[in-house]
């Protein structure tokens, strides 16, 4: 599965969801419930399927705290058919290999840059929030308290991570110049996943599909 | 390069939330603090890339994209306007955009999720329904009482991080003076 064209699996992770809304409830959610999480399986039980139930599972509490069970199963198909392709297209697409399809369909290197830097930065962003959560509590800082202090100590936290995460967009910036992702220059993918014809058929044969059920439910 | 930092921020800040236990999210600070820095379409694409990324943590984060476009075209006016320049400005403008973003996301929470986007929101929620007010209204109700908060803290967040930023910092970024209200 992982060898599909990841333009392919996003299409399937999005076409799963749509589909879920737009065929008549509960048996259309619940054919693209099962499809996905069948989906979800593929990549493991731990990759994937155990991290879609538990993703699905609260909302499944609170639609029954606030709906009755039919609104529940029908709304808490849908989310979960959501939750179960999403989670597998996580699991089985690596970000970097979506990058390299993006540049490869002309997508300007920059906006594919876009994602890959914010995904790469979180991670060491909450790294150094918690050097900060544990700097500032040598420092006398409690995040305990009534409210005023609570929010002091959320002042003290946020601030040096927002400031020095700012400090870094110039590094970043000439870093990304010596590599050539200025404006207006095009780059080569090193390995450019193969984008087989049948997969581009199947894309669109999913795009008219689910376009073609959306006309049937309004007409 | 201010994009990637900026969405990173948003998300990053969920470690600091967590330390001092309050119901926030904080994850429209990015967009807000890329608005007020380089203008509206940074502030938008800053979103945009925030819930993308965030999706692919929690897919029940895609529908509100919208939001995040709404807070960074009021993030802006109040730019504009110079309402960073001090808490006593800032405050009261993020509490306004508790309302607009409530105002947007109740729908979208409504139709797709049914209010329960977070355990908090199905609470207050619940306690909307208890009081007596219609589904829609206890959604946003709901959806009111966890943005207010968090869109003032935001709003206020931004405000020191602009004050804090040294004018040679500032001065790079074209919005910045004049959201404080120094240019």
């Amino acid at each position: 599965m992982s060898r599909l064209h990841p333009f392919t699996l996003l299409a399937v992770a999005a076409a799963l969801p749509a589909l879920a809304w737009i065929l008549p409830a509960p048996a259309g959610g619940a054919g693209a419930a099962v499809v996905a999480l069948g989906l979800a399986a593929t990549a493991g039980a731990r990759r994937g399927l155990w991290p879609a139930l538990l993703t699905a599972a609260p909302f499944w509490v609170f639609l029954l705290m606030l709906h009755d069970v039919a609104t529940t199963v029908t709304i808490g198909l849908r989310l979960t058919t959501m939750a179960a392709s999403f989670v597998w297209v996580v699991a089985v697409l690596p970000p970097p290999r979506l990058v390299e399809a993006m540049v490869a369909a002309g997508w300007s290197a920059r906006v594919a840059y876009l994602f890959a830097a914010t995904l790469s930065a979180v991670p060491l962003f909450k790294a150094r929030g918690q050097r900060l959560i544990d700097t500032q509590r040598c420092r006398g800082l409690s995040p305990r308290g009534g409210l005023a202090s609570r929010l002091r100590a959320l002042r003290a936290l946020a601030l040096p991570l927002i400031l020095s995460a700012l400090h870094e967009v110039d590094e970043r910036a000439l870093a990304l110049e010596t590599r050539g992702l200025a404006p207006g220059i095009r780059r080569t993918p090193l390995a450019p996943p193969r984008d087989r014809v049948g997969e581009r058929v199947a894309r669109w044969g999913l795009a008219l599909g689910c376009a073609a059920a959306l006309v049937w439910r309004i007409a | 390069m201010l994009i990637p930092v900026a969405a990173a921020i948003s998300l990053a800040l969920s470690a600091a939330v967590e330390a001092v236990a309050l119901p926030l999210f904080l994850d429209t600070t990015g967009t807000i603090l890329a608005t007020a820095l380089a203008g509206p379409v940074v502030g938008m694409v800053t979103g945009v890339v925030t819930t993308a990324v965030n999706t692919l943590r929690n897919p029940t984060f895609w529908p509100f994209v919208v939001v995040q476009l709404i807070v960074a075209l009021y993030a802006w006016a109040a730019a504009r306007a110079g309402l960073f320049r001090s808490w006593r400005t800032a405050i009261p403008a993020g509490l306004g955009l508790g309302v607009l973003a409530a105002a947007t996301s109740t729908p979208i929470s409504y139709l797709v999720f049914g209010c329960t986007t977070t355990g908090g929101i199905a609470l207050t929620t619940a306690l909307g329904r208890a009081l007596g007010l219609p589904p829609l209204g206890a959604c946003f109700f709901g959806s009111t009482l966890a943005d207010l908060g968090d869109k003032a803290v935001s709003f206020a967040l931004v405000t020191s991080v602009l004050h804090a930023l040294p004018r040679r910092a500032a001065a790079r970024f074209p919005w910045a003076l004049r959201a404080i209200g120094a240019a």
